[in-house]
């Protein structure tokens, strides 16, 4: 199945920890954006990758991702629009379309039904703290409290795939004012939670705020302790960690060696490493062998669209080896881990004969753990996941 | 064919950032050797390292044209001297080649240490002394009391001093003039029997060793069979010339004069400088005094990170060798890194030198230990060895005594500093010799002091606690006995052979303490806990644990990232690489060193 990643680089305003390709004030180029868009999607027509050919990521759905930035600053004619042009790529009828949305944009009932009867079924919310002090001063436009009211109003009109993103390891906060957020999600009864430590990314405010002394974040024996808190208490109240830092409601039919049924199947082909298109400014694609990013700006992504080129700005090349060990390193943050099966079908190659001594290496080490059909990390292994991937690379 | 009336040989003197290299630009654009700066890149020693640490280690000779006012062109040749204390051996030979000198001082500044030392020397050599204040065009300068200070410390009459900005131009004909008037014409014998001094040398692949000479008596010409007096190598002359500045073939040299003689050797092992050439067929009957072979001073171990490596380090080591004599080295194992050489060196700038063009020019990846002097170990039966490897110094039962190499230390500081310096030098075991105030303002310290406290940072440390005022000099006063007893460091419990040192008992304690903190610091968190130790013998006498890692894992990851999370996934390999797996634990290359950087953790506490 196909997938295809749509980025909409607008926000009301710039997180103080983000670093994604997102402009505040840039409102009013949103229609002429959209328009570029169906057009960039016209031409990718012609650019489709092959279907997959292991069976884990044959048997995902098609699937639709609006990333942003803040694709909720869409209207929803602005998203029928893009999904009608989307339709020859992606089958609409079968796909899983998410949207990103912030609660802070006044999503409101009316907005969140008609999103819904567009065929958008999976909503994903970036709450990231339930904390207003901090949530103010991450930039956040929004309060704890409006957030939980725009996940009650996304149930109420019948999004039934609904995740929410925190973060850990924020400034000022301690073990017990996490688990305190960890309480309140579960008590929410969220399908879907993924859970990011606090990465400090250059040229951000917040990592400035940071280098000056300003702000202190924890230590990483703190955000260390806090991830595996949040291990635990959602373990206990029945979520499956299906992936490093995502976590899901298990239903009746799931089995431990396939993902869960309401994962994300779009994240599911990033971490199966599928193809997929990406449409937008500043998007990555991946059509093996190449993986390309769009232009970042808006005005010159919508320029090279309009004159009828596609918006690509740099496109990389991947060799075997690079295959091979993004295979790897992503399809190791699942639970599942990678398949022999699934590695050889998608590399072309015996997991075994490229990377035996490895897996030798890593399981005397205990980080990770092998059967006939599987190689994953173990839960020492999840905690020093880079230290595993950093082999394979 | 010269007339050595008309040759003047000389030299500069000058502290860093003194102005030497712009005077010396300046001097050949005046008698249009070069014109204007075209030629810059030619003049400078062609080693990137020198111009990256903003220090000119050393000028190549050149020879430049003067029209005096009598009408008479005169041959001027200038020879440059090293500026770091690491080569004052060549300091001193380069002197030996020249009649006279001129002292650059900077008008902001006045004398430093390092070159009232190099001053000395050339006053020792009878050369005769001409004193430049420089850069007077500069807001802070204050000219007429640095040429006193020269007078009082010197003797140079003040009024001698010539006033000048090289950067600006002025002064340099009067320095031109100088130059003819007062520094003497060479005074060689050209019927004697030839000799010519080396006072540097290079390796060219086609020519072999090329010598830097300066002929004292007779005449060498080309295809001429030569003779080392002091190395007994013999070649034969493939060719003769000068520096002008770029290397010009002639059909002799002559007494008095400089330039350069190609000798074919392969190694400049066998044209030492300070060692005299001479005519294999008519020898001169002695040589020139003052020959000594190059002789390390601090020695270090050097190990390929990647084992494998090895044979390429050798090769590498071979190479370099031919182009310094200075340079040792030997084979040596040890049980935590396996197999590597011992090398020895002038000092830290030129074990820094080495390293870095090992690195670059030969692209190895290399680990180095913290370097040490040689010990003279009597032991219990009688004999005598020298150690110049901490981890080699036999077990305490079996030695009698110890003994270092000592140095005598110059220090010139604003009088502001001597308390800081006092305390410093008395951490560092040295004893006091004499205080000299230079003018009201300035002393110049002399102590007596154990080299091995000087390799160890002690410049750095000299320089920050004086916000880089004091200035720094010393020569080798011998060997003295010393209660000194080896440092062991262990890393999960294994001692590491190359992180072993050997200290002063009084000093061993905190010397422990500091060293296994600084460990701490520098050793990555590994999956699992690390103790580190330090020991003397059996006792263990610190203590510090590198925490196991507890998360190490990328927060997220999708489409968007996978090449930016590939490139640092690749980035952390690297610098894994770059690490030494010393059992089981990966050590990096710093902590090697960790002894010259405790000050930088702030943890050297004040004893």
């Amino acid at each position: 199945m196909r997938h295809l990643y749509i980025h909409i680089p607008f926000c009301h305003r710039r997180c103080s920890y983000c670093d994604f390709n997102t402009y505040a004030n840039m409102e009013h180029r949103i229609e002429a954006y959209v328009d570029a868009l169906c057009h960039e999607l016209a031409m990718l027509r012609d650019h489709l990758p092959p279907l997959p050919v292991s069976p884990e990521a044959a048997a995902l759905r098609p699937t639709i991702f609006f990333g942003g930035g803040t694709p909720s600053m869409l209207s929803a004619a602005q998203i029928e629009r893009i999904l009608q042009a989307a339709d020859t790529i992606i089958p609409l009828n079968t796909a899983e379309i998410s949207l990103e949305a912030n609660p802070g944009t006044v999503l409101g009932r009316d907005y969140l039904r008609d999103v819904r009867s567009l065929g958008v079924n999976r909503l994903s919310m970036g709450v990231q703290s339930l904390h207003d002090p901090t949530l103010r001063m991450l930039g956040r436009i929004h309060t704890a409290a409006e957030a939980r009211a725009s996940f009650e109003d996304a149930r109420t009109v019948g999004f039934d795939s609904i995740n929410l993103d925190f973060i850990f390891g924020l400034p000022g906060q301690d073990l017990a004012q996490w688990r305190a957020t960890l309480n309140e999600i579960i008590a929410w009864d969220v399908d879907h939670i993924a859970l990011y430590s606090l990465i400090l990314e250059e040229n951000t405010p917040l990592y400035a705020q940071v280098t000056a002394g300003r702000l202190r974040v924890p230590d990483d024996d703190l955000t260390g302790a806090m991830y595996e808190l949040a291990i635990e208490m959602l373990a206990k109240a029945g979520y499956r960690h299906y992936e490093i830092s995502n976590w899901v409601r298990p239903v009746g039919t799931d089995r431990p060696d396939a993902p869960p049924a309401l994962a994300c199947q779009h994240n599911l082909a990033y971490w199966l490493n599928s193809d997929y298109l990406a449409a937008g400014a500043g998007a990555h694609g991946h059509v093996f062998p190449q993986r390309y990013a769009n232009l970042r700006s808006i005005d010159s992504y919508i320029a090279a669209v309009q004159a009828g080129r596609r918006p690509i700005a740099e496109t990389i090349q991947l060799t075997t080896d690079d295959l091979a060990a993004e295979t790897m390193f992503m399809g190791l943050r699942l639970d599942i881990g990678v398949g022999f099966a699934h590695f050889a079908a998608r590399v072309g190659r015996s997991l075994c004969e490229m990377y035996g001594s490895t897996l030798d290496q890593l399981s005397a080490q205990g980080l990770i753990e092998c059967d006939e059909q599987r190689v994953r990390l173990t839960s020492r292994g999840r905690m020093l996941g880079n230290q595993v991937f950093a082999h394979f690379v | 064919m010269s007339d050595q009336l008309y040759i003047r040989n000389f030299s500069i003197i000058a502290h860093v950032d003194h102005g030497k290299t712009t005077l010396s630009d300046r001097l050949l654009e005046v008698t249009r050797t070069i014109s204007e700066r075209e030629q810059r890149e030619q003049l400078l020693d062609s080693l990137d390292l020198e111009r990256e640490k903003g220090i000119t280690i050393k000028l190549k000779p050149v020879r430049m044209e003067y029209r005096a006012a009598d009408g008479q062109v005169y041959q001027l040749n200038l020879i440059d001297t090293p500026g770091h204390v690491d080569f004052s051996y060549e300091v001193n030979r380069s002197l030996a080649a020249c009649e006279g000198a001129l002292l650059v001082v900077d008008a902001s500044q006045g004398i430093e240490a390092q070159t009232l030392a190099n001053t000395y020397l050339a006053l020792e050599n009878d050369l005769v002394i001409i004193p430049v204040v420089n850069k007077i065009d500069l807001p802070g300068a204050h000219p007429e009391e640095v040429a006193q200070e020269i007078e009082s410390v010197i003797g140079i009459p003040a009024e001698e001093a010539i006033l000048a900005s090289a950067k600006e131009g002025i002064g340099i004909t009067e320095i031109l003039k100088a130059i003819v008037r007062r520094i003497p014409p060479p005074r060689g014998q050209r019927q004697q029997p030839a000799r010519a001094l080396i006072f540097d040398s290079h390796y060219d692949p086609y020519k072999g060793v090329i010598a830097y000479v300066r002929v004292v008596d007779g005449v060498f010409r080309v295809r001429d069979r030569v003779h080392f007096m002091g190395t007994g190598a013999q070649a034969e002359t493939l060719e003769i010339g000068i520096f002008r500045p770029a290397m010009t073939p002639l059909n002799e040299l002559v007494a008095g004069e400089v330039g350069y003689i190609a000798t074919g050797l392969k190694s400049v092992a066998d044209c030492q400088v300070g060692d005299t050439i001479t005519l294999a067929d008519a020898p001169a009957a002695e040589p020139l005094p003052g020959y000594r072979p190059a002789k390390p001073m601090v020695f270090a171990g050097l190990y390929p990170i990647d084992s494998n490596a090895y044979p390429e380090l050798r090769e590498a080591l071979e190479r370099l060798k031919l182009n310094d004599a200075a340079l040792s080295f030997q084979p040596e194992s040890s049980a935590a890194l396996g197999f590597g050489f011992r090398c020895g060196f002038l000092g830290l700038l030129h074990m820094e030198i080495v390293r870095e063009r090992l690195e670059r020019e030969y692209k190895l990846d290399l680990l180095i230990t913290a370097p040490s002097v040689e010990y003279q170990v009597l032991l219990s039966d009688g004999e005598i060895i020298t150690v110049a490897n901490p981890s080699e110094m036999p077990d305490r039962s079996r030695i009698e005594a110890i003994e270092e190499p000592v140095v005598e230390i110059s220090v010139i500081t604003p009088v502001r500093y001597i308390g800081t310096i006092m305390e410093l030098v008395t951490t560092r075991r040295g004893t006091f010799i004499s205080m000299d105030y230079l003018d009201p303002t300035r002393v110049l310290l002399k102590y007596r002091m154990p080299l091995a406290e000087i390799v160890i940072d002690f410049y750095d440390q000299l320089k920050s606690r004086t916000q880089g005022y004091a200035s720094l000099d010393y020569h080798l006063a011998g060997y003295q006995e010393a209660d000194l007893v080896k440092l062991d460091i262990l890393v999960n419990g294994q001692p590491v052979d190359a992180l072993s040192l050997i200290v002063h008992r009084d000093f061993a304690y905190q010397r422990g303490r500091d060293l296994v903190e600084r460990l701490r610091q520098l050793i990555p968190r590994q999956m699992f806990e690390v103790p580190i130790q330090a020991a003397i013998g059996s006792k263990i006498i610190a203590r510090e644990t590198i925490r196991a890692l507890r998360k190490d894992v990328l927060a997220k990851c999708y489409g968007g990232d996978v090449t930016r999370k590939r490139k640092l996934l690749e980035k952390q390999k690297e610098g894994k690489k770059r690490m030494k797996m010393v059992g089981s634990v990966e050590i990096p290359q710093e902590a090697f060193m960790a002894i010259l950087s405790l000050h930088e953790s702030g943890y050297e506490r004040e004893r």
